[in-house]
């Protein structure tokens, strides 16, 4: 267990300590003793145990690593015991030998210990102070996680509202209510007269009127001046940078949450699916601990793996998808209506109120709170219709559920934005005066532009206001409907007063034009009022109903609990989206309403409590689970979305809207934010305005955004790479483990075939007729199965990718046709086999029988050109990596087979094959260090191949080592190849050429069957026993050696690196040159093979044996067999 | 431990978390237990013995033997033998990386991580 626990235990965290764990281990054994003896994986050197170890420097190192151990004895899975020895064993250590080092460390370390502690018990302490731990815990253990997270999402909402709050009432509130003008002293913090009498009247506070519009609550109250108190606070800057705060906090600390999430979930990473594993092993919540709801719990998997089940059945047949598709059109349509009427509705409402306002001098309490009230119907109702359009749609649930949250989540902003957009409007004719006619209105408004001038500029407001009212009462005779607005603000000084009773009516309507404190005002109301609904809906839904069905179900005809009203679901995501737009609410409010973030905590806080008491006593569980805990981004996504969102229209107004005249701390400003400059030029020095101008000039901003843009765009860039880089690492991952086991796989079956000479039989390999064929004939040793793996990989690959082209047919063709004609013992197999494989790949080999003469020459060149095409296109097609990762999976079972077969057919070449096998092996997964055995070898044995390895050497010398060993490879791929043409040189000799003018297409085919190619086209040039054709065979035979290579790189790429890719480009061309040059002697020797061989074909076996021992000894042979083989086979064929 | 109480697999969790193998369990592997199940404890921890209670026969695989008993203690026998074949055969075949039939370590530890609710759910709070 412990070496498994060992490797096991966080590789990435033992890779660093692995590191330094190697450096110390060699001077830390003494101590380390204790370590291993426990068990871990490193039981190599049992020390010395008298090293005492006096360098410091050793020491330093020791205890680092002592430390080290201490820091993650968490996270290793051993038994309590064993932890706690080895941590009092290391700290022991660790204290003994640091006070040895320095007086100073061992304080320190005392120092650090202390403070660990103290931080410890801080925590415990913090711990018990988190709000509704336990509640949330008991909910938990009665729904499990998935309730839990939306109390603690509503938690964390909380938390943000506090630090808003915070911000808000410490900045703005208390000051302005500290050291502000009091209640009463100026014209915007006093109730007009004629409202002071119904200022105390119920229906006016609700609609948050009289003394409430006149407060803290709302914008308008805070004054204009720009230093308040003795201290000179700076109220409006104040105002505008805590605005601005709440907004910047609220996306900062989304953000840290998101990324956090995101760094503890893996999920996002990657796009694999394991629907059932995580049906099944991550479908307990072992939070649960009520048996109710375990019993239910138990239900939900059940039905989760059903659906699954149904689902993946499902997956295969259609259903009618005409009446599927209208239908869908048709909820679709309905949606689209109703978000429409709903927007419609809500625009609507906000106009007639406004109109009403106007005309009517005393509203009615529904008159008054209609807008906030139909706002508040609309996303109550609007969800469970949605939801009843919905079932229509017949989606999967968890795609129903999915849409369903898309539009409430669009019919929520869609409502926050058309109140908000209609309340601009709103704002808009309010802002600007409202005019008695067009005309009048911009006479009026030009008017106030030159009055405005000298107001800002001169005195305090008030006096200014006056006089100038005066001044305009006096002298112009039609700006009277002007004067009214203004009267009103003046209706203190009484000179003015009496000539605006006259206008008293139009007055009211207008006498506070403070559209900041309306829009407050409003969000204020909206966000009240859907708290009262979401009271009354908790109540009536779930309450009540639950009371119903619990105690009504016994005299009623139906089973109420199981039947139609049932008990009430708790529908996580409904209720979270509830909270975002609660939220989204209060964003958008916060600046026109200081104290909305502190009413929210309120809300928050009751709803919490209601929430959690109506989970408890009425709720059931949502059948349907949505799996959006804590690790999941989804909420807080959408809160982000809901934040920008909300953000908008503040900043809008702020940058479009003129700040209203006579209230609120921006008053007499052109715009709101005209503070920050205003404050940039008073109260900095010089210099600084002189750097803001320079910094907000256009020759700053434009540079900064490009800048700004590019770095976004580099850091874009290097995230795709990272993941590309993520999903190869993953690849390679992947391969490797494969290439892993495959290795360990074989050598088992190896052993086990060797007594049995019976082949192994994988499950789902070929059929039973071969494999008792081969059975029969072969005598398998573990060393062959591992040359042939090797040489196998690159075939089926070919065979992998084939698929696009070829047609089944001809490939059954010509299997029939090879299986049939040819039977000698030997050959037969193969090419019956190999079809085999293919079908079981789904892939079909390309077998074109082309069989003109003709064609032969074409073939030369077609090889001649063959491997650099080719060879560019290996680049091309490294994408399709992923292809072959899947491709690689199953040719391990081929691998099994495989050797037997070829054994048997090539008895004499196994004799060669033994040794390279040995090293052949390993080179899968440690392609270096066996590439020095391997062309050791290859030099050895055939020394006779002199030339042609001289030719390799040449080109492939001066390259680096990784380079050098993939030559070697191809050498003993190109052989193994010839191996595996001989069987299919019937198909694909000929076929080739064929295939090699769909060259363009399917490149990577070609790579890997380089070699097969060049050995047919050796065949065909043979037969012509033309000097000219053997030339270019021989050149072609070299190619495919080559060939082979960019297969086997790419074959290697997976868990190797590209990087040995771009490297191969020049040896090609060498390699191809260089065995232009090489003598024909092999070409000699061959064609006496070829001869020989067709003379006794009977006797191949024996000759092929024979053969085999002159390869020992006699030079080129290897080669040659290769060549006299398939030519063998040619010749059976023909 | 109420959680304990109602869980399908607390045997194995017993059984995994004791000394002995047999469920019996000492102060320190109490201990233990919470340690491995507390929110604090790292997702790999988690993962290696989540592995541990689901290979019900101790051999370091989960295979179709596991998977059976799984499902079977997790669905209350509710699953006709069917269902749960296919769903074995489901299993091994989405999270089986070297496709030798059954789920290694490895295999378990790269599916589960990905599980979007694995933290989440497999922690106890006390």
């Amino acid at each position: 267990m412990s070496t498994v626990s060992e490797s096991l235990v966080g590789s990435s965290r033992s890779l660093s300590a692995a590191k330094r764990h190697k450096s110390i281990r060699k001077n830390s054994r003494r101590i380390y003793s204790a370590y291993q003896e426990q068990g871990s994986s490193d039981d190599e050197d049992k020390q010395d145990e008298r090293v005492d170890s006096n360098d410091p420097e050793e020491m330093f190192q020791n205890i680092q690593y002592q430390k080290e151990i201490i820091a993650n004895i968490r996270t290793r899975p051993w038994p309590m015991r064993r932890k706690l020895k080895v941590l009092k064993q290391a700290r022991e250590i660790v204290l003994r030998y640091e006070g040895r080092l320095t007086r100073t460390r061992g304080y320190q370390t005392a120092g650090a210990d202390l403070l660990k502690k103290v931080s410890r018990v801080l925590y415990n302490v913090v711990v018990l102070f988190i709000p509704w731990e336990v509640r949330i815990k008991k909910i938990e253990s009665h729904f499990g996680s998935g309730v839990a997270s939306y109390f603690i999402f509503l938690r964390w909402l909380f938390g943000i509202n506090i630090v808003l709050t915070i911000m808000t009432g410490a900045f703005i509130v208390l000051p302005e209510l500290l050291a502000g003008a009091p209640f009463g002293t100026t014209r915007s913090k006093t109730i007009p007269k004629e409202h002071l009498a119904s200022a105390q009247d119920l229906d006016t506070i609700w609609s948050l009127g009289g003394y409430l519009q006149y407060s803290v609550l709302f914008y308008g109250y805070y004054g204009r001046l720009r230093k308040i108190g003795s201290a000179g606070y700076r109220l409006p800057l104040a105002y505008f940078l805590v605005g601005m705060a709440v907004f910047a906090y609220s996306f900062i600390i989304l953000l840290r949450k998101m990324a956090k999430n995101s760094r503890l979930s893996l999920a996002s990473a990657s796009d694999e699916n394991f629907t059932f594993c995580w049906r099944v092993f991550c479908a307990w919540d072992y939070l649960i601990g009520n048996p109710e709801a375990a019993e239910s719990k138990g239900a939900a998997i059940v039905n989760n793996i059903r659906e699954a089940i149904v689902e993946e059945q499902e997956k295969k047949k259609d259903t009618s998808l005409a009446v599927l598709i209208s239908l869908r059109i048709l909820a679709n349509i309905l949606v689209l209506l109703s978000l429409a009427g709903s927007i419609y509705i809500i625009y609507f409402v906000v106009d007639r109120s406004q109109k009403l306002e106007q005309e009517k001098p005393e509203l009615t309490l529904w008159e008054k709170n209609e807008v906030s009230v139909v706002v508040s119907l609309i996303t109550m109702i609007a969800p469970s219709a949605f939801e009843l359009v919905a079932q229509l749609e017949m989606y999967h649930p968890r795609t129903s559920l999915r849409f369903q949250l898309a539009r409430v989540l669009v019919l929520y902003l869609g409502n926050l934005y058309s109140l908000i957009i209609a309340l601009f409007d709103k704002v808009n004719s309010m802002s600007s005066a409202v005019p008695v006619s067009p005309g009048n209105w911009s006479d009026s408004s030009s008017f106030l532009a030159t009055i405005s001038q000298p107001e800002v500029d001169s005195f305090s407001t008030l006096v200014s206001d006056i006089s100038v009212s005066e001044h305009r009462n006096s002298t112009i005779a039609t700006i009277a409907t002007v004067l009214v607005v203004r009267n009103s603000s003046v209706s203190s000084s009484g000179s003015v007063f009496n000539q605006t009773a006259l206008f008293e009516k139009n007055t009211r309507s207008q006498q506070d034009p403070c559209w900041e404190t309306y829009v407050g005002q409003e969000m204020l109301k909206l966000s009240i009022i859907d708290m009262i609904f979401t009271v009354a809906s908790i109540l009536l839904i779930d309450f009540i109903r639950g009371l119903v069905v619990r105690y009504l179900s016994d005299c009623c005809c139906w089973d109420l609990e199981s039947k139609f009203p049932e008990y009430g679901e708790f529908k996580i995501a409904e209720n979270v989206l509830h909270l975002i737009y609660n939220q989204g609410m209060i964003w958008m409010g916060a600046f026109f309403s200081p104290c909305l973030p502190a009413f929210n905590v309120l809300k928050l806080i009751g709803l919490m409590y209601l929430r959690s008491w109506a989970v408890l006593t009425c709720n059931v569980p949502h059948q349907q689970v949505f799996r959006a805990s804590r690790s999941n981004n989804f909420y807080l996504a959408m809160l982000l979305f809901m934040l920008f969102l909300c953000m908008l229209p503040t900043i809008v107004a702020i940058v479009r809207y003129r700040p209203s005249q006579h209230c609120g701390p921006f008053s007499g400003q052109e715009k709101i934010y005209d503070i920050i400059s205003e404050t940039v030029a008073n109260d900095f020095p010089l210099w600084f305005s002189k750097v803001m101008s320079y910094v907000t000039s256009p020759v700053v901003v434009l540079p900064a955004l490009l800048l700004l843009f590019m770095l976004i765009y580099y850091l874009q860039a290097i995230a795709r790479s990272l993941k590309f880089t993520n999903n190869q690492l993953r690849m390679q991952l992947q391969t490797e483990r494969t290439e892993d086991k495959k290795k360990v796989f074989q050598m088992a079956a190896a052993r086990l075939q060797a007594p049995e000479a019976a082949v192994d039989k994988k499950p789902d390999e070929q059929e039973s007729d071969i494999t008792s064929q081969e059975a029969s004939i072969h005598t398998p040793s573990p060393r062959r199965n591992g040359s042939v793996t090797n040489f196998n990989s690159p075939v089926r690959r070919g065979n992998s990718i084939r698929t696009i082209t070829q047609s089944a047919s001809r490939a059954d063709l010509n299997r029939g046709r090879g299986a049939g004609s040819v039977r000698s013992p030997t050959v037969t197999i193969l090419p019956k086999h190999r079809p085999e494989h293919v079908p079981n790949r789904k892939t079909i080999r390309s077998i074109h029988p082309v069989e003109a003469a003709g064609i032969i020459t074409a073939q030369s060149y077609g090889g001649r050109r063959g491997p650099t095409t080719r060879y560019v296109i290996v680049n091309e097609h490294d994408p399709r990596k992923k292809l072959l990762r899947s491709a690689t999976r199953v040719p391990r079972h081929y691998l099994m087979e495989e050797p037997a077969e070829i054994l048997e057919l090539y008895p004499r070449n196994f004799k060669r094959y033994p040794p390279r096998t040995a090293h052949r092996q390993p080179h899968p997964h440690r392609p270096q260090p066996s590439q020095p055995h391997l062309s050791e070898e290859e030099e050895e044995e055939d020394k006779g191949k002199g030339r042609r390895r001289l030719s390799l050497g040449k080109t492939h010398r001066p390259r680096s080592l990784s380079d050098l060993h993939q030559p070697a490879h191809f050498y003993i791929g190109d052989r193994g190849e010839s191996h595996a043409s001989m069987a299919k040189d019937r198909h694909t000799a000929r076929g080739r050429c064929g295939a090699q003018e769909e060259d363009e297409e399917e490149e990577d085919v070609e790579m890997d069957w380089g070699g097969l190619e060049s050995h047919s086209q050796s065949q065909t040039s043979l037969r012509g026993a033309d000097s000219l054709l053997v030339r270019s065979r021989r050149h072609i035979h070299s190619p495919g050696r080559h060939c082979q290579s960019p297969a086997r790189t790419r074959h290697m790429e997976a868990y190797v690196k590209p990087k040995t890719r771009p490297k191969l480009e020049t040896p090609l061309t060498e390699s191809d040159s260089a065995s232009l040059a090489s003598s024909s002697d092999q070409q000699n020797s061959s064609t006496d093979q070829y001869i020989q061989v067709i003379h006794n074909k009977e006797h191949y076996l024996k000759s092929s044996a024979r053969q085999g021992k002159l390869g020992k000894k006699k030079s080129k042979t290897s080669f040659d067999l290769n060549v006299t083989e398939s030519n063998d086979l040619v010749c059976s064929n023909v | 431990m109420p959680e304990l109480k109602d869980n399908p697999f607390r045997q194995r969790i017993a059984e995994v978390f004791s000394e002995d193998g047999e469920g019996n369990m000492t102060l320190d592997d109490f201990l233990d237990m919470f340690s491995v199940l507390s929110e604090m404890a790292p997702r790999d921890l988690k993962a290696y013995y989540a592995f541990k209670i689901y290979d019900f026969n101790n051999d370091d695989f989960i295979c179709k033997s596991d998977l059976e008993k799984t499902l079977n203690k997790l669905t209350r026998n509710e699953l006709t033998e069917d269902e749960v074949r296919m769903v074995c055969e489901k299993v091994i075949d989405e999270a089986d990386l070297d496709n030798d039939g059954r789920l290694s370590l490895e295999d378990f530890q790269h599916m589960i991580v990905r599980a979007p609710d694995f933290l989440s759910t497999f922690h106890i709070r006390i």
